[in-house]
């Protein structure tokens, strides 16, 4: 309404708010380009684009579902972390009590395990997406390698997830995973005594699966998103060249 | 653009003071990073572990009847007496790490992960206990050390394999 | 036919300027856009509110159905007792059904290892990179090579039992050469699938057998990893 916008355009003109949001409305090109160029979470997207990739069906958002989910997965992992001790027996208590005791606590891991089987299978689709549309062609073959990386990333998160609640299918699960690596030659049985802090699944691999869980690999995967998104402006978007859907009417080449 | 070239291509081989710092430095470099890594490793490798002891005693012969298999579930070792005399069976399977389980009424024991058997070695089977009859375990599961204590009790040792037969 | 030169000719737009200038266009000299640019939007507000009403989307979706299916808890767990079967997360049962035909190295290590590598190189291997169609030239050759690897394939399968594995390469095999069949006056999906190139049906066979593998790993294997009916109970 009109008092609204009084209000907001009064609030705008404050010195406070003019330090803090210095380009104005967006309302010109002008300011719509500085919205995500002068801003620090968004200034890896390019300023303009083009018709195309805007396109359900160029990419089915594949790729933007998959990094939702992983904010989802931060945002839920963090606050489940206030009441996890990774100790045990402890850990499975507190399972329980995130179930019974905990306010929303059902809520939030059933929220945290969906979106992290949702995100192993999303990064698959969005791989296969890729690959079928040609899109890891040059100039985008680090881009490629980069996705494969984060595809590891995203498994590893699951798997080092998988051990954290403690109960029977977590405990069995990891006993023959680490049993797997240590049928590496050489070095695999070397790999599972540092996997797992000793020679059993006991309350050192949980501490490391913890820590890899919540600190190690979602920094990695930070790095490794932020290459990734950095890669696909710099080699010139999405949806470029033959592959691309578009106003063609969807002649597909691979 | 960038500096001036100033370097011509040597001749003689010489190195020039400038290669030589460079190279010191990255030789100080990747001493210091592979310094960092192995420091890293043996930090990341624990030393003491609060696992149970290897070694521990199970008691005296006489609670083992001849040509029996008896499970001790808190140390995964099958104690197992032929008339031959003692075994210290491993119960892990050497598939993949599941905890097989003594079937009496088949004279066998199997794993339930992917269907591993072993044999007892009980009679009527003339194999020795542990040995696979089918299934995808790669080895039979390993024999411990046995040994009599002082006082007359047995002793395993799971750090210790061995083939030898315990005879009482 | 094979066009050895590495540029291309063309002719300068302006005329004035340089009445008889001729571009040459060498080909890769940087990473540069090659397509048309079209039309363009501001990425705010276009391409923002879109992402944004695409997390909200989601969000809906993944907090409905979180309030409706609870994630499972077992028991406390037990090193002492390995419940049956003892299954891995899902996108791991695939590895898991490998792992019953062959030994851990193989289906644990060897086999993953080698589709991670081949995946890095995807782009690497800079063949056929028009996406030329399997059959479009030495047809007759590379049936015999096509016919020559899935018998190699299907006789190593067997002979380890691998069932599993098996019958996604027969399918997929029998619907590439089946595409040697198709023709542009039939058009349809037969002629889909005549124009598939090489590394669309190598990537088709992996995803078929690695969904097939996942799909028995989790609803059509029970104790000891032996064959059940997902709709009959366990021990029927």
């Amino acid at each position: 309404m009109a008092t609204t916008e009084q209000f907001l355009s009064r609030l705008r003109a404050t010195r406070v708010w003019k330090s803090v949001f210095r380009r104005g409305p967006a309302r010109t090109n002008r300011t719509r380009s500085l919205a995500v160029f002068g801003n620090i979470f968004l200034h890896a997207l390019p300023a303009k684009v083009r018709e195309k990739s805007l396109r359900v069906r160029a990419t089915y958002y594949l790729g933007s579902f998959t990094f939702f989910l992983f904010i989802v997965l931060v945002i839920t992992g963090v606050l489940l972390m206030f009441y996890y001790h990774p100790a045990v027996p402890q850990a499975y208590r507190d399972m329980k009590d995130l179930r019974f005791a905990v306010a929303n606590g059902v809520f939030l891991r059933n929220l945290h395990r969906l979106a992290a089987h949702a995100m192993v299978a999303a990064v698959f689709a969005h791989m296969f997406h890729v690959f079928y549309r040609g899109g890891y062609k040059s100039p985008r073959e680090f881009n490629w390698v980069v996705g494969v990386l984060l595809l590891l990333v995203t498994l590893f998160l699951s798997y080092t997830g998988y051990l954290l609640p403690w109960d029977q299918l977590a405990y069995w699960a990891i006993t023959v995973g680490t049993g797997i690596i240590s049928a590496m030659p050489v070095l695999g049985a070397k790999i599972r005594f540092l996997a797992l802090g000793g020679n059993q699944v006991g309350e050192n691999a949980l501490l490391r699966f913890y820590v890899l869980h919540c600190v190690v690999l979602p920094l990695v995967a930070v790095v490794l998103i932020a290459v990734h998104f950095w890669r696909v402006q710099k080699d010139g978007g999405l949806t470029v060249g033959e592959n691309s859907r578009g106003e063609d009417g969807g002649q597909e080449k691979l | 653009m960038s500096e001036p070239e100033k370097e011509k291509p040597d001749q003689t081989g010489e190195v020039t003071r400038r290669d030589f710092f460079n190279e010191i430095s990255l030789a100080a470099l990747g001493i210091a990073g592979a310094g960092a890594a192995v420091v890293t490793y043996n930090f990341l490798s624990p030393n003491v572990l609060f696992e149970q002891s290897m070694v521990f005693r199970a008691g005296n012969p006489d609670l083992y009847p001849v040509d029996t298999v008896t499970p001790l579930p808190d140390q995964q070792v099958y104690i197992v007496r032929t008339a031959a005399g003692f075994y210290a069976l491993s119960t892990v399977c050497t598939h993949l790490g599941c905890i097989t389980q003594w079937k009496p009424e088949a004279n066998l024991i199997a794993c339930p992960c992917h269907g591993s058997k072993f044999n007892s070695g009980l009679p009527p089977s003339k194999a020795l206990p542990g040995t696979k009859i089918e299934g995808p375990a790669p080895l039979p599961l390993p024999h411990f050390a046995m040994t009599m204590t002082a006082d007359g009790e047995l002793q395993v040792d799971k750090s210790q394999k061995s083939d030898q037969v315990l005879k009482v | 036919m094979a066009d050895k030169k590495n540029y291309e000719a063309g002719f300068s737009s302006d005329a004035l300027k340089n009445p008889q200038r001729i571009v040459f266009i060498t080909k890769k000299t940087s990473a540069k856009v090659r397509g048309d640019v079209g039309k363009q939007f501001m990425t705010y507000p276009h391409l923002l509110l879109r992402e944004a009403i695409a997390f909200q989307v989601l969000a809906i979706v993944l907090v409905v159905v979180s309030l409706l299916w609870d994630a499972p808890l077992e028991q406390l767990a037990n090193p002492l007792v390995t419940p049956n079967p003892a299954k891995a997360p899902w996108y791991f049962l695939g590895l898991q059904e490998l792992l019953h035909y062959f030994p851990p190295f193989v289906a644990g290590i060897l086999i993953p290892s080698l589709v991670v590598v081949a995946l890095v190189v995807i782009p690497y291997f800079n063949v056929n990179v028009k996406g030329e169609p399997i059959w479009a030239t030495n047809r007759e050759k590379r049936l015999l090579v096509v016919l020559g690897t899935l018998m190699i394939l299907s006789v190593f399968l067997a002979y380890f039992d691998a069932w599993t594995v098996l019958a996604p390469t027969i399918l997929i095999g029998g619907l590439l050469l089946l595409s040697y069949f198709g023709a542009p006056e039939r058009p349809g999906w037969t002629d889909y699938f005549r124009t598939r190139p090489v590394s669309w049906w190598v990537m088709t066979w992996f995803i078929a057998v690695a969904l097939t593998l996942t799909l028995v790993g989790t609803f059509f294997r029970g104790p000891g990893w032996s064959w059940v009916w997902p709709w009959r109970p366990y021990g029927a």
